[in-house]
């Protein structure tokens, strides 16, 4: 009778899934140090798949796709913009160097932020995002006060679509989806009140998108439709 | 659709590139097999529809740490999904309510092998190797792999302590690796 030695019996009851939730954790926090296991683990999804190959398929809901590509449609505006800010951090760290480098269109707006950044002198808690669909002029200006938890998103250059909503959003590593922080009423500012106020550093290192929803919102709780504005929070006051 | 291995290692390498159509077919040939997966072991919709869409993200995300060498691209995807759904399960406790009649639909063929000749083979010799198992040893591989039942679920399953489970399951996986390397 062959028998499996510890580390091939662990890889294979691994890859069976028989392992409890304790084990299974322990198994994957050995991978790195264990090629080994790795290997095992490996080969003994090589002897088992094929049993999921006898499963009738069954076909997923038709708007899945969709949901996919708008989670990846999120992921890469965060990763140009997270080259673009690198860039424009090279060139400074005060996001006004910063917001200096955009466009003739976001330096208007910058005077905006200036006059807010006076009156809240006292308060670091304000942070500003604009929302721009690549290189294109800035669509909304987002600010967000941490300590009220108050979201302020004003439609600057922003088109309005009939029977449709922009729905705006917050993409975080820490947050297993976009969270959604409400839908842009009629209007060109809308208040979004933010439950469960994430903290500053949440805040500093999301980036924010807006993305075009059927009329009241998305109906899943994670964006449809696709992502047309997006841009990153800087500190708005010292 | 059938496609070859070689087919299926391409699309994967165009989607580490970046390409959304090579993507959208990877998905297209790929989807209804790997929820059916998902279904099977979670038994509940919803959640079978949230773990596919992440492991699709992490499909596209991964994309370039892919191995051909070490799997095709079905068995990796296929281990993507499953090992998120195993977690899924093992972290509730005890089983969730059971969707009797999801179940039924699911519970019908074995085999209906949908990707390409070679594969074909995978599934036939390894079918061969599980008959040659005892009819309860064999079924409790299917309940563990195809229904994610732990050790735990196979125990009061099938009335015996989880230490018997234990050997009789490594019993069963070496004797399949020794008929598999034949």
């Amino acid at each position: 009778m062959n028998e499996l030695d510890d580390i091939d019996g662990l890889a294979a009851e691994y890859v069976l899934g028989t392992l409890n939730r304790e084990e299974r954790l322990s198994v994957e926090s050995r991978l790195l140090s264990e090629p080994a296991l790795k290997a095992g683990i490996e080969a003994w999804q090589r002897r088992l798949t094929p049993l999921a190959d006898t499963v009738t398929p069954v076909l997923p809901p038709p708007n899945l796709y969709n949901k996919i590509r708008a989670q990846i449609g999120l992921s890469a505006h965060v990763i140009s913009l997270k080259a673009r800010e690198r860039q424009l951090t090279q060139r400074g760290n005060r996001w006004r160097n910063a917001a200096a480098a955009m466009t003739a269109m976001a330096a208007s707006l910058v005077g905006v932020v200036a006059i807010r950044e006076q009156h809240y002198q006292q308060m670091p808690t304000q942070f500003v995002a604009v929302l721009q669909a690549g290189d294109d002029k800035p669509a909304f200006l987002m600010t967000v006060d941490t300590r009220t938890h108050n979201c302020v998103i004003t439609a600057v250059a922003a088109p309005k679509k009939a029977e449709k909503s922009y729905e705006v959003w917050m993409v975080h590593d820490q947050l297993p989806k976009p969270k959604s922080l409400g839908v842009m009423s009629e209007g060109d500012m809308n208040v979004m009140p933010m439950a469960d106020g994430p903290d500053n550093d949440m805040f500093m290192n999301a980036s924010f998108a807006v993305s075009l929803e059927p009329e009241g919102g998305s109906p899943t709780g994670a964006p449809t439709g696709p992502v047309l504005f997006s841009g990153k929070l800087m500190k708005a006051t010292p | 659709m059938q496609l070859t291995r070689k087919q299926l290692d391409s699309l994967i390498g165009a989607v580490a590139k970046g390409d959304e159509a090579a993507f959208a077919e990877l998905y297209q040939v790929s989807s209804s097999k790997l929820f059916a997966v998902a279904l099977r072991i979670l038994r509940n919709r919803e959640a079978a529809e949230e773990v596919l869409q992440e492991s699709y993200f992490r499909v596209w995300e991964k994309a370039g740490d892919f191995n051909p060498a070490l799997a095709s691209p079905l068995t990796w995807m296929a281990a993507i999904v499953r090992n998120r759904c195993i977690d899924e399960v093992r972290r509730k406790v005890p089983r969730g309510s059971t969707d009797e009649s999801l179940l039924e639909n699911l519970e019908s063929a074995d085999e209906h092998p949908i990707v390409g000749l070679e594969r074909q083979e995978d599934v036939q010799r390894l079918m061969r190797c599980m008959e040659g198992l005892e009819p309860e040893k064999k079924q409790m591989v299917r309940l563990a792999y195809l229904d994610g039942m732990s050790r735990e679920d196979l125990a009061a399953k099938f009335g015996r302590p989880e230490g018997t489970i234990k050997t009789w399951l490594h019993r069963s996986l070496a004797q399949l690796k020794g008929c598999l390397e034949q």
